[in-house]
């Protein structure tokens, strides 16, 4: 099958790749990139493991054909972090002990992220609805929910 | 001999070729030209997963994401518009759709998780031709139609006429392209809710979803006439004509409301199923949510946020 290529802008870092026409975006990712903290878990957007940022929305990387994220812009858990710093958000999960076995981790963090960036107050509800597409077995969910709130707190009152 | 966990990664779905047409035209010469074997991808949510599980198996996919002017909510003479790429996201936060069609907002708001609501987009939710959709459903409500365009022309299919079996719809998807959907907008005395039970708020498929728009005088506590939509009760989704019928010009009443809500546990035909219940257990449900509905419905025209 004959590759093609396709450009696309991956934590802040132009990168131009070949792919197949049935290569999905999660294994470009993880096995052409490098970029493992993305998780595949059950591959039919239900789990969210796989959750990354593609222009500005967070969706789930197992469904995605590669070539769709030609000229697209995308984040991964990898680029949360800033020269070596945690975002507010890693800090906060954890302080408040969001995490566990951490395989949710990436999808949970890039959610929030993704929440506080439309919305920078969101009411407890608007937590819960921006991690419902995560699946995590073992925190119960109240942990990351605190985490986020405290990290909406900090961004507030630091600007990040 | 045990050969051990094979720990190397593999590919588990496959198609030949993926194309991105720029115009409409193209892309349905390419649908053309597939002779059967392509599919096109928007969302991709129901697609993929469909590969994945060998449902569908398309040689190639003809990518419309990059096609302009389809993305948009727009009024356009009396009807609501949305275009091939619209989400459930847009429709969840457009202000247009929460103060013309609320239903729809409110079906398009609960759809998968967030992931799959900036993904997915409704026209792809309609097209799968799943009987309890939840676009699918205060789209038949708000009695929306469908805009199909192939190389031999274009033409308007009612959604009371759109929906043949489950899965399965008036359009030819190896030919033909969906490429709108509207619908009239509600007026002032007129009003829409959306309920959905599932098991749980996010991921989980609807047990059962029920779209109500009603139209009702309440000075002289009458209704004027309602259009109620259900599923999944049955092949595609459904419409309780009978129910409707019960509450067309009749009083604002308990017991009118009430007969409604049996009439449409009758005419629907639920069966028993290991995910969404007992068919007793879903008849009774229909009525609970129909009766629900109605109730919220006038409510909402007396002006209660409901």
């Amino acid at each position: 099958m004959s590759k093609e290529k396709i450009q696309t802008e991956v934590n802040g870092k132009m990168v131009t790749l070949e792919v197949e026409p049935d290569d999905l975006l999660v294994d470009v990712l993880r096995e052409d990139l490098g970029l493992t903290g993305t998780k595949v878990g059950c591959r039919a957007g239900e789990c969210g493991s796989c959750s990354i940022i593609l222009n500005g929305k967070v969706v789930t990387s197992c469904l995605i054909p590669a070539m769709k994220a030609d000229g697209g812009k995308i984040m991964t858990i990898e680029g949360l972090e800033k020269d070596g710093k945690l975002h507010p958000l890693q800090k906060a999960f954890v302080e408040k002990g969001a995490i566990q076995c951490g395989f949710c981790t990436p999808g949970m963090l890039l959610s929030a992220k993704n929440l506080l960036d439309q919305n920078p107050d969101p009411t407890l509800e608007e937590m819960k609805i921006a991690i419902s597409g995560v699946l995590c077995r073992c925190t119960g969910y109240q942990k990351i929910i605190h985490a986020i709130h405290a990290a909406s707190e900090t961004i507030r009152k630091q600007g990040v | 001999m045990n050969q051990g966990m094979n720990l190397v990664w593999s590919k588990s779905l496959h198609w030949e070729k993926y194309y991105r047409p720029q115009s409409i035209p193209e892309a349905l010469k390419l649908l053309e030209e597939s002779g059967g074997h392509a599919r096109i991808i928007a969302g991709g949510t129901d697609l993929i997963p469909q590969i994945r599980n060998k449902e569908k198996e398309p040689k190639v996919l003809v990518d419309i994401t990059r096609l302009s002017g389809l993305n948009e909510i727009k009024l356009e003479n009396g009807f609501i518009k949305m275009g091939a790429l619209v989400t459930h996201s847009q429709v969840a936060e457009s202000p247009l759709i929460r103060e013309r069609a609320l239903a729809l907002s409110e079906g398009a708001s609960r759809l998968g998780s967030p992931q799959i609501r900036n993904l997915g987009t409704v026209v792809g939710n309609v097209v799968s031709g799943q009987p309890g959709a939840d676009t699918t459903i205060p789209l038949l409500a708000l009695d929306a139609r469908v805009k199909v365009v192939s190389q031999r022309g274009e033409r308007i299919i009612p959604f009371t006429e759109f929906f043949i079996d489950t899965g399965i719809t008036a359009v030819d998807s190896t030919r033909e392209m969906v490429t709108e959907i509207s619908f009239p907008p509600l007026l002032e005395n007129e009003t829409s809710i959306s309920l959905r039970l599932a098991r749980r708020k996010a991921l989980a498929l609807p047990i059962l979803t029920v779209s109500v728009v009603l139209s009702a005088n309440l000075k002289k506590k009458t209704f004027h006439y309602a259009r109620i939509a259900l599923g999944p009760v049955a092949p595609i989704p459904f419409r309780a004509k009978e129910t409707e019928n019960r509450l067309a010009s009749a009083p604002i009443e308990d017991g009118v409301i009430k007969e409604a809500a049996r009439k449409a546990a009758q005419e629907s035909n639920p069966r028993t199923s290991l995910i969404r219940g007992s068919e007793e257990y879903r008849r009774a449900i229909v009525a609970n949510l129909v009766e629900r509905g109605i109730r919220k419905g006038i409510e909402r025209l007396e002006g209660k946020h409901v």
